[in-house]
């Protein structure tokens, strides 16, 4: 059992910031869960509490069904990654990994044979024969990264966390560790907290997303559910490239009405009444060709503002009486490009499409 | 620059190109700087001797410093013509001054080096002007086409007349700092108690015979090694850990504490002479290695608490939280983590509380009123009494107590560097 559970953890500092405001989350066994935010969410923090560098304020963290608020860092069973890496300069490879476990006391001990057998263990999964007796500045990125896991893995963690491991990384060499990460994490199945801004790791990486904003969880579900169906307008907004179009108005009798925009709702949305957020996914507007579809109650009368050419996809931001709505159109063969949609130009698009979404926040 | 195009002058007529009006030659652009610190310099030697109350000197220098200046004043300015005759005949004037003004029978090596702060100036500039390659710009004649050719010889040219120029002032600069150790040297290695006189022309060890075989000597540096060791022991037992609490934790009074710190620095030693003899009197520590180790300690303290602080400060904490994740407490992460990384800042304090307590004069004088209490710089300060000085031997152990802190610095010398440099270095 190594359930991780936050029961409305709080973290506020001595200058009364609110950091974290009362987490409710669990984390089961072989779980990998993203905490997923902007910066200043409170994600890291929810992270240094459970790994114990902080105090807890209120609420408390438990691990395996045993409260660990008062534990010391060490004696939580929890292996860490750093942003920075966080190698002991001053040690080879192998002293870095050895480290902890000549470290463990009581049930953790372990004896010098089986230290190595570990360390070799680690470097023979993370590739790292070559440099055990380097010491850190020798190595690359990339390798530091290695190590870091290794570090963390090598004592058989309950639960492992990561703190933006690979945000230090370029990008290629983050979407190899990316699929490496996963691929580590089915190959042990050890519970992993793993905080990232990035929706892309998020989405790729995560059996189950927590988004958090301003020290409040949002919501938490599996990637895709929290991408289809956000439980607000902040997760509709923070997932997704380029961000779902929200527009702020109010809904009546089966008609959205901001400013001076007003469309007709799909059926689903029909029944919807009173102030509200209509969203939509750039994706899932559509691009009506001149002379198509004849005047449904959906469409909009849209003015070009600006085209950006992504090469698969095409984004138009499109103006609507004082509304800015974004619509992505992907590339396919059969249409030529860059005929349609110039700056300044007239169009028409759909929002009342049946992935569109009306939000109360 | 006034070397722009003038019609008359010949040229083609239009707007004078980039390469024209940036063209200056590298010699005139040296003597542009280096004229003016000539005549500085023998505006210096002017104060010496005056010093020296020598009429004859000071006309010669004076004259110098005018020529040297009126021949800046006079330089070419790429337009006019006649400037470039003009300082010629001034850069002639001075060489001659300068070769035919000193006597040269019995000229001193010093009165050498100040006379050819005139004439390697005037030898420079005149050889500089007559010569071809710069007389066209001199003229103000140069086209777009000579004036390109020009820079081009500059970016060849302009740093050797830099690096020429630097080297005659760092080798100023080195002899001023060598000067007093080959004095030193002289005295230690010359037979009798005498000051002055030729350099290096006698050599006897007898100094050294005569302080090495003294008891008094050995004594002296038993005393001092206690001393220095005893504070640089203590110095680090209490710096270590108080600059690591003021860097990683937080408590009431931190912020004053370090200013209070800082504070102590701006007072000299001498304030506190009378309170610290006062002190050490009521607790029977004078005459004591113990007395001035406790002293000592005080006094190098705050220097090397904020060096300390400055290096940890410098350590990241996310090693000394992966450490805590590792299973460390508190106490481990210092020792396994914090300490190893920071040993070149460790080993800077200590050389700066040896190096204190080795080199202190004014409390070991004051506190210590028996011979053989006496550490090596009172012991030397010893030597030369108000009469029957000891200049000779005073030399010899001068260099032999200064040999530790070379050997010091020799052995310490990468950990300084690093040390110093602490801020940049992350882990």
């Amino acid at each position: 059992m190594s359930d991780v559970e936050f029961i409305g953890t709080t973290k506020i500092y001595d200058d009364g910031t609110v950091a974290l405001d009362s987490l409710d989350l669990t984390v089961r066994e072989g779980e990998f869960l993203v905490l997923l935010g902007p910066s200043g969410c409170g994600k890291s923090t929810a992270l240094r509490l459970l790994a114990g560098l902080e105090d807890i304020s209120r609420g408390e963290i438990r691990i395996g069904g045993s409260r660990v608020n008062d534990l010391p860092p060490g004696a939580r069973g929890l292996g860490m990654v750093f942003q920075s890496y966080a190698l002991y300069p001053h040690m080879t490879v192998r002293a870095n990994l050895a480290f902890g476990l000549r470290r463990g006391r009581g049930d953790a001990r372990v004896d010098a044979r089986e230290i190595s057998v570990r360390v070799e263990e680690a470097a023979e999964m993370l590739d790292l024969h070559k440099w055990l007796d380097k010491k850190p500045r020798e190595l690359s990125g990339g390798q530091q990264q290695r190590v870091a896991i290794g570090r963390a893995l090598v004592r058989r963690p309950k639960v492992l966390l990561m703190d933006e491991p690979l945000s230090n990384l370029d990008a290629k060499l983050r979407n190899r560790m990316r699929f490496e990460l996963r691929r580590l994490h089915e190959a042990h199945g050890t519970t992993t907290l793993y905080v990232t801004h990035d929706q892309v790791e998020a989405m790729t990486l995560a059996d189950r997303v927590a988004i958090l904003s301003e020290g409040k969880l949002q919501q938490s579900s599996k990637p895709l559910e929290a991408y289809h169906r956000p439980a607000n307008s902040f997760v509709a907004s923070f997932l997704g490239t380029p961000a779902m179009n929200l527009i702020e108005g109010a809904a009546k009798g089966g008609v959205f009405t901001a400013g001076k925009l007003s469309f007709a709702l799909p059926e689903h949305l029909a029944g919807r009444d009173g102030p509200g957020i209509f969203g939509v996914r750039p994706e899932d507007v559509q691009i009506l060709d001149n002379g198509e579809g004849g005047g449904s109650p959906g469409d909009v009368h849209c003015r070009v503002g600006g085209v950006e050419h992504l090469g698969s996809d095409t984004v138009y931001h499109l103006e609507a009486g004082g509304n800015w709505i974004r619509a992505l159109r992907r590339r396919s063969a059969d249409r030529a490009q860059g005929t349609d949609g110039e700056p300044g130009e007239e169009i028409r698009v759909n929002l009342a499409v049946p992935a569109a979404l009306i939000f109360e926040d | 620059m006034s070397g722009v195009a003038h019609d008359s002058s010949g040229r083609a007529a239009g707007k004078p190109t980039l390469a024209e009006r940036w063209y200056l030659p590298a010699e005139i652009s040296a003597l542009r700087v280096w004229l003016p610190f000539a005549a500085l310099v023998n505006v210096l030697i002017l104060g010496g001797e005056a010093l020296r109350g020598n009429v004859w000197g000071m006309s010669g220098t004076l004259s110098a410093a005018v020529l040297l200046n009126s021949l800046w004043i006079a330089l070419p300015d790429g337009a006019r013509g006649w400037r470039r005759t003009a300082s010629q005949i001034i850069a002639t004037v001075a060489l001659m001054h300068g070769v035919l003004f000193p006597s040269w029978r019995d000229i001193s090596l010093y009165d050498l080096w100040a006379v050819s702060w005139l004439i390697i100036p005037a030898g420079f500039s005149l050889y500089w002007l007559s010569t071809g390659l710069s007389s066209a710009w001199c003229a103000g004649a140069s086209d777009a086409r000579a004036a390109e050719l020009g820079l081009a010889r500059n970016r060849r040219l302009a740093p050797k007349l830099e690096a020429f120029g630097l080297h005659v002032f760092l080798l100023h600069a080195v002899a001023l700092v060598v000067a007093p150790v080959v004095w030193i040297v002289d005295v230690s290695i010359s037979p009798g108690n005498i000051l002055g006189g030729a350099i290096f022309d006698a050599f006897s060890l007898e100094h050294f015979y005569a302080v090495l075989g003294g008891e008094a000597f050995w004594l002296w540096t038993r005393n001092s090694l206690v001393v220095a060791l005893g504070t640089t022991l203590v110095g680090l037992l209490l710096a270590i850990p108080a600059g690591y609490a003021f860097s990683r934790y937080q408590f009431a009074g931190r912020k004053g504490a370090m200013f209070v710190f800082m504070l102590i620095q701006m007072f000299p030693g001498i304030i506190i002479l009378v309170p610290y003899f006062m002190v050490m009197k009521t607790l029977g520590l004078l005459n004591t290695s113990i007395g001035l180790i406790v002293a000592y300690s005080v006094t190098a303290l705050p220097l090397c608490v904020w060096m300390l602080k400055g290096f940890f400060d410098a350590v990241p904490r996310a090693l000394e939280e992966a450490a805590l994740l590792d299973g460390c407490n508190r106490v481990e992460v210092f020792f396994f983590v914090v300490l190893p990384l920071s040993l070149p800042a460790v080993a800077i304090t200590a050389l700066f509380s040896f190096l204190t307590a080795w080199n202190e004069f004014l409390l070991a004088l004051v506190f210590n009123t028996s011979n053989d209490a006496y550490t090596l710089p009172v012991g030397l300060a010893s030597m030369i009494p108000a009469t029957n000085q000891l200049w000779g031997d005073f030399a010899a152990a001068s260099i032999v107590v200064s040999i530790p802190v070379v050997v010091l610095f020799v052995l310490f010398q990468r950990s300084l560097i690093q040390g110093m440099s602490a801020g940049s270095v992350k882990g």
